[in-house]
């Protein structure tokens, strides 16, 4: 009985980590429908940055943090203006295959600038594990999943509400008719980027202070396109709904038949979500004319 | 594509013809033996070059038939070159099978493979297709991995050199020979292939799938088709990836190698018979040179940077690339080279 709620509470706040890099690949995806494969690179390299402030020029954490959200805003404007503006209105094979360019371009970025491949944040949060009920549970992961619901709610409230997120809902609905009604499209995409890159040096930072930094982030971004599937990818509500499925299903698949698996079920759950439901839990089914 | 100056034809036989002149003719023939010869002229340390681009070439090619033909974008090839790459070192090593029928069963293997993670091809496409071949890539790689009874894990397995009615490929020129055979061969089957009926069905389906379908193509098994044949090509480069390692493991066929393929072929140029072979030649030589010669210089020169910086810039160069050519040039080098043929043709009258 405690195993199982341990399990489930672990596997809950992992799935929430997902969810949080998976509401980056959200954001982009609705206001320009482009599939950003370059997920987990975004999160290696910000967590690089913040490596660098923290540990190797030693600044405070709070000038750290800024200066890493900082770094997280320039280099969604450069991706976005660099890379994607000039592909506006290309087949959806380039728009995929220059976000691989992408992620290979960030990632051998990362070994120049970082070779040693290895790092260590300091915590960010209390080390002592506590008690709910009859399970140990480590503090920070459900710090990491409060800071993910956090997260979401201030992303849902901005797209329901503020001028922008309307603004971007509607230049992923029809891009035509919303030029036409003077919404600066290529601010909309600018800004989706560089939402995604913050939210993404958050959830490098949430992270890389739990573990540490290594490739192995990188594949968890693969592993959060589990989520993005699950839940749909327009879906906000739809990530953070998903990502503690997954993470669930992740540590008791592991627990049940040894931890290995652990590494694979995202994807097979990825292939089974495909042939069954395509669109997801809470994705819109697309219906296409000629 | 416009023809040469004054060329007519005749006859549908010339018309369909892939080599049409003379000059054609000889240029053909002069490359052939000049590909052919090339093991008597070649230094010796750049054999291994060579024989990993003849295989990347045939993995390329069958990636080009189905994503650069049928649209469908896989980001899993090496999980199903590591399909091939397995089966046939299985084949030979264990229950002693001659190497072509290997080859043969390593390449169907993977095809069957690729087509049971093309299915889903039937109802998503575009990214969703992506990331279900991105899941195939690392099941396949985690069944290789964990299956340590037969595929013996991180140990690997060996793998003798092949050999065909007891002719054996043991030595690099030897290989060399074997490699670009098959090559060459691939090489024509997917010409011809995208000239004939399947081919065109493939081109409609890439540029509207649904509109191929009102036309009465049958959109799925012309997918599953494509899927099919692309891993059977990739089976065919694993099982002589195989044999000419001399020894596999899980470690050899990552996801990062995937998309290695499609940036070559995406360099190359998408949907053009040249543009894997330009694609893979140029970018398999230049990240030789530049691991090999360049990397060390740079780490020499710049000692200000810390140790080991120098692995990223393949990677980094790369990625760039793949950037550069979508954003300037999306059609490749291909399109490149066709451009300046035609402009050739037309002097002093190109515009």
């Amino acid at each position: 009985m405690d195993i199982l709620i341990q399990n489930i509470i672990t596997g809950v706040a992992t799935g929430m980590v997902y969810a949080l890099i998976a509401l980056g690949f959200a954001l982009i995806w609705k206001s320009s429908r482009v599939a950003n494969l370059a997920l987990g690179q975004l999160v290696l390299i910000s967590s690089w940055f913040t490596y660098s402030m923290l540990v190797q020029f030693k600044f405070p954490f709070w000038l750290g943090m800024i200066l890493t959200i900082a770094f997280a805003i320039l280099l969604g404007w450069l991706i976005e203006r660099l890379a994607l503006r000039p592909l506006i209105g290309q087949p959806i094979l380039s728009l995929i295959a220059i976000t691989l360019g992408l992620a290979y371009f960030l990632e051998g970025f990362t070994a120049f600038i970082w070779p040693q491949g290895q790092g260590n944040l300091p915590k960010v949060f209390p080390q002592t594990s506590i008690q709910i009920g009859p399970a140990m549970i480590q503090q920070e992961l459900l710090w990491a999943a409060v800071i993910s619901l956090i997260l979401f709610i201030l992303l849902s409230v901005f797209f329901k509400y503020h001028r922008m997120g309307i603004a971007m809902r509607a230049t992923a609905d029809d891009q035509l008719a919303v030029q036409a009604c003077a919404v600066p499209v290529n601010r909309v995409f600018s800004m989706s980027w560089i939402f995604a890159c913050v939210v993404a040096a958050i959830g490098g930072v949430l992270i890389s202070s739990i573990a540490a930094i290594n490739y192995g982030l990188v594949e968890t971004g693969f592993k959060s396109f589990s989520v993005v599937i699950l839940g749909g990818m327009e879906s906000f509500l739809g990530c953070i709904v998903a990502g503690p499925i997954i993470g669930l299903c992740e540590t008791f698949g592991g627990s049940q038949f040894g931890s290995s698996i652990k590494e694979v079920i995202p994807f097979i759950i990825i292939v089974i979500v495909i042939m069954i439901k395509p669109f997801g839990l809470f994705g819109e089914e697309r219906i296409e004319r000629i | 594509m416009s023809l040469p100056c004054g060329i007519r034809n005749f006859s549908y036989h010339t018309d369909i013809a892939i080599i049409r002149t003379k000059t054609q003719w000889v240029l053909f023939i002069l490359f052939m033996l000049a590909l052919f010869v090339l093991p008597l002229y070649l230094p010796r340390s750049w054999f291994d070059t060579v024989n990993s681009i003849g295989i990347l070439l045939i993995a390329v090619v069958g990636l080009n038939i189905l994503m650069g033909y049928c649209g469908q974008l896989s980001l899993g090839h090496a999980g199903f070159m590591a399909v091939g790459a397995f089966t046939s070192a299985l084949l030979t090593g264990n229950l002693h099978m001659p190497f072509l029928l290997a080859l043969i069963i390593s390449g169907l293997s993977a095809g069957i493979i690729g087509l049971i993670f093309g299915i889903p091809s039937l109802r998503v496409k575009g990214f969703y297709l992506a990331i279900v071949t991105i899941a195939a890539q690392f099941i396949i790689i985690w069944i290789l991995q964990n299956w340590t009874d037969i595929t013996h894990g991180s140990n690997g397995l060996d793998v003798l050199p092949a050999s065909i009615f007891n002719w054996q490929f043991d030595s690099e020129i030897k290989q060399f020979y074997l490699i670009f055979t098959i090559a060459v061969i691939s090489i024509l089957f997917a010409t011809n292939l995208a000239r004939s009926r399947i081919g065109r069905a493939f081109i409609a389906i890439r540029d509207n799938d649904l509109a191929a379908e009102v036309m009465g193509i049958n959109v799925f098994s012309y997918k599953l088709l494509a899927f099919f044949l692309g891993c059977f090509l990739a089976g065919i480069a694993g099982s002589l990836y195989s044999q000419y390692r001399g020894h596999i493991t899980y470690e050899d066929f990552t996801f990062q190698q995937s998309i290695l393929y499609i940036g070559m072929l995406i360099i190359g140029g998408l949907g053009s018979s040249l543009g894997p072979i330009l694609g893979t030649v140029i970018i398999e030589t230049l990240q030789k040179s530049l691991t090999n010669t360049v990397a060390p210089w740079l780490e020499h020169t710049m000692t200000f940077m810390p140790t080991g910086f120098s692995s990223g810039l393949n990677l980094m160069l790369f990625g760039l690339a793949i950037i550069l050519i979508l954003i300037f040039e999306p059609r490749g080098l291909a399109h490149l080279w066709a451009l300046f043929k035609s402009s050739y043709r037309m002097w002093p009258f190109s515009y």
